[in-house]
């Protein structure tokens, strides 16, 4: 039992870091979509930004990575979002603070996905992450 | 309104989630009471103080500063009254629990006293902690839903929800569930609370509006009251019998109301947690920087901010903030209420189920019971009073207000036993128990639930509650003490048990103080008895006018009994620190303790006997209620 602490210490804590700052993050982004203040929504998108610093962090203490089961909901969440918001977009119904406030979120988060593979992977490793088959091909022609 | 269930589902998963984390890492129902004593240290320490401070915090502590201002500011020095207990205790009880292989409290009053009366005791406050004082805040909080939704979910209805909820959890998981989960619900509380603050500050226009509304009323001689402590005592007859001059919050009565804060921490339900965790090297950090450092701060800062806004504006009280914010912000805080509360409810019904089955169903009439038994039926019982604790919720709101007022003062009285087994051992097993006798008496005298039992009796009190505007804790533990003093001090002669003496040992032995630490020990008494008399105690007289001009005017731009809560916060804080490191009564501990080895004893068959006491159990509980019964119906309830 013991042996299952550390995992068991990083969910506690990865799910209090999401349970305070990821939905004050969406709460403050929805508020600033609501009343169409770009500012309260990028404080929303930093808040996010700040969990995801803590989950790399807490990651970082106990030496592991996102698990897969974190990086679906992370991936299928984004996805879903990003197509409200196309569609939203396309439908016409946006303002523009609403539409930078998308574009904040997303455009954030991309990068910040992006900046996260290339300093734990290195800028090679990264690129490898997706392309399985050529990283494959290479060892097979070594 | 689609945010409230949403989010209420979402916390609903997060909790069978970690019920079902809980019961792999049980494996089987060996480890489902104390977690297999396996709970981290920095987890407990998370517990302890959200089960401390609890869901009351918002619901009981905010409201009582809107109702009655800064009147008693005990309430504001809530984060150190409830740290320092568990300062004076928890690591020698872990130590305790560790030795002789024990898990609860009622366990160790047995091991230690060998007293059937302060298990009953025990079992009792923890019943009271999980029908009343957690009911009460369920029913706060389903009523708040009732209202969030406009009455499109009736608050019984909520209350059944969020009881089965919890129940679910707490039936799968056992303690490790409570554990786990109750590390999140705290940090989830912490954020509601600021949250819930910040929201408030928002609505009234920042700190200096606050500030400005404060001294508005302040100018109002109808409402100066709120802001000064109305003399060191009063010799009233007691709340509706006598009202006091001014207002019921006197010096000494926050002096009571800082030992009933100081119970929560010698209850069953403390102990519950200590005892499970793996080993006492979070305690000093738990007890100093989570509880009295960061919640302290969120007492003396978050609460009473939102208890003052709904002060000054009746609007901004937390039902109509959290009904005037955007649904999905009034959602999440309302998750990080619930949490708070279902975090001391959850734990309240597993101590008292354990308790009620393991403790005195267990050995009194089925001691064959094995392990899998025991769990089964603790969880039968878990479920019958999560029941109870929701019907009393729905149909006797007022019975339930009264027991739950007595969960703390209760609670108070076991730090007698809780002395005589970690400090003074010369407490003897006759004297804790006439002591404890005599408290619970004096608590039952000077409260609702008391008086309404003797008026049923034809008895009618001449005082009311609390008399001289002292809680019915101080009116307890004074008595408590005396009588417990009074009795070791005759019978000092005779002898504890095998296991007290075993017990008594190791603490001397282990525990031993160094010398830099008995150079303290005066230093150490005089700065506690300092503080509570100037924190909590007489000495409050001066924060009325401690930062007031010549003028009138708030040298702090603040009630001057706030900036001396905040100043005496800091002092505590201090305190704290300097008892649990530098005087080493929660430092960490790195010895091994190797389990007490009890003499062979031979055990007889208890069947005949078990089955004799259960009969007359059966038969005087039914006399019991048929003579209730009918005593009703003769003469009305």
């Amino acid at each position: 039992m013991s042996d299952k602490s550390p995992a068991v210490d990083r969910g506690i804590l990865v799910f209090a870091i999401w349970a305070v700052f990821g939905f004050l993050g969406l709460g403050l982004f929805l508020e600033g979509m609501a009343h169409d203040v770009w500012g309260i929504a990028a404080i929303g998108v930093a808040c996010v930004v700040l969990a995801f610093a803590g989950h790399i962090i807490v990651n970082g203490i106990f030496d592991t990575g996102f698990s897969q089961g974190e990086t679906v909901l992370g991936i299928a969440i984004y996805g879903g979002l990003s197509l409200l918001f196309v569609l939203g977009a396309l439908g016409g119904g946006m303002t523009m603070a609403d539409f930078y406030s998308g574009l904040t979120l997303f455009g954030t988060l991309g990068a910040g996905f992006l900046v996260y593979l290339f300093t734990r992977h290195g800028l090679r490793g990264a690129f490898s992450r997706f392309h399985g088959k050529s990283a494959s091909l290479q060892k097979g022609n070594r | 309104m689609i945010w409230l269930p949403l989010y209420v589902l979402f916390y609903t998963l997060v909790t069978l989630y970690w019920a079902r984390i809980a019961a792999q890492a049980n494996g089987s129902d060996q480890t489902y009471f104390s977690a297999g004593h396996d709970l981290q240290p920095w987890v407990s320490a998370l517990v302890i103080a959200g089960a401390s401070l609890s869901g009351w915090v918002v619901l009981g502590g905010a409201s009582e500063v809107a109702l009655h201002g800064f009147g008693q500011p005990a309430l504001l020095q809530a984060g150190i009254a409830l740290a320092l207990p568990g300062v004076l205790f928890f690591k020698r009880l872990w130590l305790v629990g560790e030795r002789l292989r024990l898990s609860s409290q009622a366990e160790v009053f047995r091991a230690y006293y060998r007293s059937e009366f302060l298990v009953v005791v025990s079992t009792l406050v923890a019943v009271l902690f999980a029908v009343g004082f957690a009911g009460m805040q369920l029913r706060a909080l389903s009523g708040l839903v009732a209202q969030l939704t406009g009455d499109a979910v009736t608050a019984p209805v909520v209350g059944l929800a969020l009881s089965a909820v919890m129940f679910g959890y707490v039936v799968i998981g056992g303690m490790r569930a409570i554990g786990y989960l109750g590390a999140v619900q705290t940090l989830l509380l912490a954020a509601a609370l600021i949250g819930l603050a910040g929201f408030a500050l928002v609505g009234l226009g920042g700190f200096d509006a606050l500030n400005a509304g404060l001294v508005a009323l302040a100018a109002d001689p109808a409402h100066a009251g709120l802001f000064s402590v109305a003399g060191v005592i009063q010799f009233t007859a007691g709340i509706g019998r006598e009202a006091a001059a001014g207002h019921e919050g006197t010096a000494l009565a926050s002096l009571g109301l800082l030992f009933a804060l100081m119970g929560f921490q010698a209850s069953p339900l403390a102990a519950k947690i200590v005892m499970s965790t793996r080993n006492p090297r979070g305690l000093a950090a738990g007890q100093t920087w989570v509880l009295a450092g960061v919640g302290g701060a969120l007492v003396v800062g978050c609460m009473v901010v939102l208890g003052a806004a709904a002060l000054i504006d009746p609007g901004l009280a937390v039902p109509q903030l959290l009904a005037s914010i955007s649904p999905w912000f009034s959602a999440w805080l309302f998750i990080g209420l619930l949490a708070g509360v279902q975090l001391v409810a959850g734990l309240a019904l597993f101590t008292a189920g354990e308790a009620l089955v393991r403790h005195i169903y267990k050995p009194w009439f089925q001691s064959s019971l094995n392990r899998q038994d025991t769990v089964t039926i603790t969880r039968v019982v878990i479920g019958v009073l999560a029941l109870i604790s929701v019907a009393m919720q729905a149909l006797t709101p007022v019975t339930l207000s009264a027991l739950g007022a007595l969960a703390l003062p209760l609670s108070v009285q076991l730090w007698v036993p809780l002395l005589g087994i970690c400090w003074l051992g010369w407490f003897g097993r006759g004297a804790v128990m006439a002591g404890v006798g005599f408290g619970i008496a004096g608590v039952l005298l000077t409260e609702p639930a008391g008086h309404a039992l003797l008026s049923y009796l034809g008895l009618d009190l001449p005082w009311g509650r609390w008399p001289w505007t002292l809680h019915s804790a101080l009116w307890g533990i004074v008595p408590n003490l005396c009588v417990t003093l009074l009795v070791s001090a005759v019978t000092r002669r005779i002898r504890l048990g095998e296991e007290a003496q075993d017990i008594r040992q190791l603490l001397d032995v282990t525990l031993r103080s160094g010398p830099k630490v008995r150079a303290l020990q005066v230093t150490a008494w005089s700065v506690v008895l300092a503080w509570v008399f100037l924190a909590a105690g007489p000495g409050l007289i001066f924060g009325n006018s401690a930062f007031v001009g010549t003028d009138g005017a708030w040298l702090l731009g603040m009630p001057s009994l706030w900036g001396w809560a905040l100043l005496f916060w800091a002092a505590g804080l201090g305190m704290v620190w300097f008892l649990s490191y530098k005087m080493e009564l929660a430092s960490p501990l790195t010895v091994g303790i190797p389990p007490y080895a009890p003499k062979p004893r031979l055990r007889y068959d208890q069947t005949v006997a078990e089955a004799a006491r259960l009969r007359t159990a059966v038969i005087t509980i039914a006399a019991g209620f048929g003579i209730v019964v009918m005593t009703v119906l003769s003469f009305g309830g």
